[in-house]
């Protein structure tokens, strides 16, 4: 077992690598960079004053040397400041990926909550109306993209409720109840989306489950209905489902980037979206680094809950 | 992925509402323009003004930082004008009797006169000014060496050492008194001193920080009290401002809110205490869920954008090729339909420094007005008898102008033959694209909307020698007006002069300005003396209005 984790995770240092490149490599080939973005509009930097100004950033260095730079910065966990805030790329970190997180985490356990109760109730009710109900929920999730479901969602809460999640984010810590209004609604419009396609991969593989030998035995040995599902036959039905729920991650961090914007909440999305308009590459660089690290990790965590849910899988 | 999802969202979430808004009320867009209900002026309130309260604001726009040296950005210059006084302002809605009045107030400065040649300007500091009780300034006295610091350090580099440059040297006779020497004469000098984002910074913060990015500490009427970006900036009261009894409100809140929709639900549900719409069926539509709240019906005294020809290559150079184009775009349509009849078909200079109304499509000359047959005809005697190909690069600063760039190119096909390849760029490819002016074809150009002052808005953007002649104008004449102009103090004939730049410049078609919106200002009931002016809008560049805002709750 530690043998394949360590593996992994030297496996992870080429994938990093190869991000690092791709990242740096395509921040430099978008035209303009920060100086333009930021003082270009007023027509008043003469090119000499530009050119000093981006000496000062160290943007006139060949680009071996920068990527080089910032290759030593990210392993020595120092990755620098932002070029537009000053701002040391740590403390926007540090604000940014708690919103992020918590925004993640809470779509992650409403879709799970949503989801399987739906997906094992079409399951068992097969071809009832529960069963249609929960599947046009699921086509719903799959279809509706979530830039639309939270315009519409924000819009008639103000028009029916004259109510629209409190703007300007306030910490868990400083204020629980005004956070949580902040997030429920975001994180039910992530979580309704991630949702879906868990909802329909429970209710195919509990279906199939249910079908095999060993759930016959347990319906025929007289056992309660909830115990042969629940027990016998949902976490042998969850292997596939973690699958899709570890390979949704990704859609769920890109997801946050639209979810954050309509509901102004400062997280990671939002960071990287006006890094990489206002060509900030340190921010967009460390941020893409930090994603894919993430993943990286996320993806192992998940092949290890298989063994956990399974046991007949080893990685030894 | 993100931002075409954005821009979709915009685009649907715009359009959705509009025609929401046509179908609810049953009658085309074009039709609103006749019957808008809004006031376009609303006066100051006659009720004796309450303290207290807090006002806010959700906001697009966040500053990318907030040194006034190194950006002119909406975002800062949203809020630099409350927590930073400028030696001179324009007038507040209180002070005038309608939205085109900019005559000039004292702000920091009690009186300023210039020499005969209008090279030297005195000005005479308000006495007994504190900045703000904040470390470190800690309310010391504001004197002339504070100006004279600023100035300089604005001429040393950043995006406003160009105006700052015209200074030759300062002198202080003493503590209360400014003596500014320029290179050449300039009549509208006290102008640009009074453009919202020359506001006065102070030395210590400069000198311990090394620079502005971190704290913004002023004599202005709010104290910035937190700037976290992406979230909100909220400015307090401050107690030793020089105006006494103001400002109004006891805090500030601007809470940063980049979606659209966003901003409208705010609104809607209280969370906001004004907005800015750009089309009456957004009006509508929110008047409809909150009828009680208060609008104005904005109208502009210039556009920022237009198509910029890149007119120092041929066919260009052409004017008859300019001209043709001209005629061949149907401006009022694009007001009927983008802009639901309520919008300019576009000028640059204000009108209200040249004449008294609005200008018609007649007023502007004869290549203003669409006449298709006549273009086919001017642009066969050119050479181009068969049209050609060309592009168009622009950035979408609103989703209406998306559709306006659809409409020219559509216009250009139909009756020129001249085939128009659109490139839609992000904000930085297209500055970066843009200001260098070393494009061909055809852009949508800009002019920034901070300024207010005529000089800016004709020499500063005209004038072959500017580094802000964005349009790439190179018109000896106009060279020698906007020149003539700054030395001319009587408003007359300030007056006469800049008709002759205006006149000029739509006879060559040396800028080819596209309709734009006139917009609304959308205040909750309860909100008093929000009314903007002219071409200072209380929510953006205009923001010093805010410090006359009170709440009658």
């Amino acid at each position: 077992m530690y043998k394949y984790v360590i593996r992994r995770l030297l496996l992870a240092v080429p994938v990093l690598l190869l991000s690092s490149l791709i990242v740096f490599g395509l921040m430099r080939v978008m035209p303009g960079d920060a100086l333009t973005a930021l003082m270009a509009e007023s027509g008043n930097v003469g090119e000499r004053e530009l050119k000093k100004l981006r000496k000062d950033l160290g943007l006139d260095k060949p680009y071996y040397e920068q990527y080089l730079l910032w290759v030593w910065q990210m392993v020595s966990f120092n990755p620098g400041d932002s070029i537009f805030t000053n701002e040391p790329i740590p403390v926007s970190l540090k604000k940014a990926i708690p919103v992020t997180v918590e925004l993640a985490a809470l779509a992650m356990i409403l879709g799970l909550v949503i989801a399987i109760p739906i997906g094992v109730l079409s399951a068992t009710r097969q071809d009832t109306p529960p069963d249609y109900a929960g599947r046009v929920v699921a086509v719903s999730g799959l279809s509706l993209p979530d830039f639309w479901l939270g315009t519409l969602v924000i819009t008639f809460a103000a028009i029916w409720f004259r109510w629209i999640p409190p703007i300007g984010y306030v910490s868990f810590w400083e204020s629980p109840w005004r956070n949580l209004q902040q997030f429920l609604l975001p994180a039910a419009v992530l979580g309704f989306r991630l949702s879906a396609a868990t909802m329909r991969m429970t209710r195919s593989t509990v279906l199939e489950v249910l079908r095999e030998d060993y759930v016959r035995t347990a319906w025929a040995k007289g056992l309660g209905g909830r115990i042969v599902v629940y027990k016998h036959a949902l976490k042998n039905a969850l292997i596939p489902v973690v699958t899709i729920v570890g390979g949704q991650l990704g859609v769920l961090l890109a997801g946050t980037v639209v979810v954050e914007t309509i509901f102004a909440l400062p997280g990671m999305g939002r960071l990287t979206v006006e890094a990489i308009l206002y060509r900030d590459y340190p921010v967009v660089q460390t941020n893409v680094m930090l994603v894919a690290a993430t993943l990286v990790t996320l993806n192992l965590i998940v092949d290890l809950t298989y063994a956990w849910l399974d046991p007949r899988i080893r990685y030894s | 992925m993100s931002a075409s999802r954005r821009d979709f969202l915009k685009r649907t979430g715009w359009g959705a509402m509009g025609l929401t808004a046509a179908a609810v009320a049953g009658r085309t867009p074009a039709t609103w323009a006749a019957t808008a209900p809004y006031p376009e002026w609303i006066p100051a309130s006659t009720k004796p003004p309450k303290r207290g309260g807090v006002l806010t604001r959700a906001s697009q726009w966040d500053p990318p930082l907030i040194d006034p040296r190194l950006t002119q950005s909406v975002g800062l210059f949203q809020f630099a004008g409350l927590v930073s006084s400028r030696l001179i302002r324009y007038s507040f809605p209180e002070e005038v009797s309608g939205p085109s009045d900019l005559s000039l107030k004292p702000d920091l400065a009690e009186s300023w006169q210039s020499s005969p040649d209008s090279r030297v300007w005195t000005f005479k500091l308000r006495q007994g000014v504190k900045w703000q009780n904040v470390p470190p300034l800690n309310g010391r006295e504001f004197v002339a060496a504070d100006v004279k610091y600023c100035f300089e350090q604005y001429a040393k580099e950043g995006v406003q050492s160009f105006n700052f440059r015209e200074i030759e040297s300062m002198e202080t006779p003493d503590k209360y008194t400014l003596r500014v020497h320029l290179n050449t004469p300039n009549v509208f000098f006290p102008q640009s001193v009074a453009e919202s984002v020359a506001v006065i910074f102070s030395r210590e913060v400069l000198e311990e920080d090394g620079d502005l990015k971190k704290r913004m500490i002023g004599t202005g009427p709010f104290i910035l009290k937190e700037h976290n970006r992406k979230v909100r900036i909220v400015l307090t009261r401050n107690p030793d401002y020089y105006d006494k009894g103001r400002p109004y409100v006891d805090e500030y809140v601007i809470l940063s809110t980049p979606d659209t929709a966003t901003r409208f639900a705010a609104f809607r549900a209280g969370q906001s205490d004004f907005v800015s719409l750009a089309t009456p069926s957004e009006a509508e539509l929110l008047r409809k869920t909150n009828p009680n709240v208060q609008v104005q019906a904005y109208h502009n005294t210039l556009t920022p954008f237009g198509v910029a020809l890149a007119q120092d290559r041929p066919p260009f150079n052409d004017v008859r090729v300019r001209r043709a184009i001209s005629m061949a775009i149907d401006r009022q349509k694009q007001v009927d339909t983008v802009y639901e009849g309520h919008g300019i078909i576009g000028w640059g200079v204000p009108y209200i420094y040249y004449q008294d109304k609005q200008p018609t499509a007649k007023d502007l000359g004869p290549w203003w007005q669409y006449r298709p047959a006549e273009a086919k005809k001017l642009l066969a005697e050119a050479g181009h008898p068969n049209g050609f190909t060309t592009t168009l690069f622009y950035y979408e600063y609103f989703p209406q102008m998306t559709s306006q760039v659809q409409l020219v190119q559509s216009d250009l096909k139909k009756n020129l033959n001249i085939d128009v390849k659109i490139t839609k760029l992000d904000y930085t490819t297209y500055y970066g694209r843009y200001v260098e002016g070393k494009w061909d074809g055809l852009s949508w150009g800009f002019q920034s909307g901070h300024a207010v002052g005529l000089d800016e808005r004709t020499y500063q953007y005209m004038h072959s020698k500017s580094t802000k002649n964005f349009f790439k104008v190179n018109d000896p004449q106009i060279d020698e007006l906007t020149t003539k102009l700054r030395q001319t103090p009587d408003r007359a004939e300030q007056a006469k002069i800049t008709k002759k730049i205006v006149d000029r410049e739509f006879d060559q078609v040396l800028r080819m300005w596209m309709p734009y919106d006139n917009g609304f200002l959308m205040v909750q009931p309860y909100m008093r003396n929000g009314s903007p002016l002219a071409i200072r809008r209380t929510d953006a560049y205009g923001s010093p209005t805010i410090a006359r805002v009170w709440l009658d709750k």
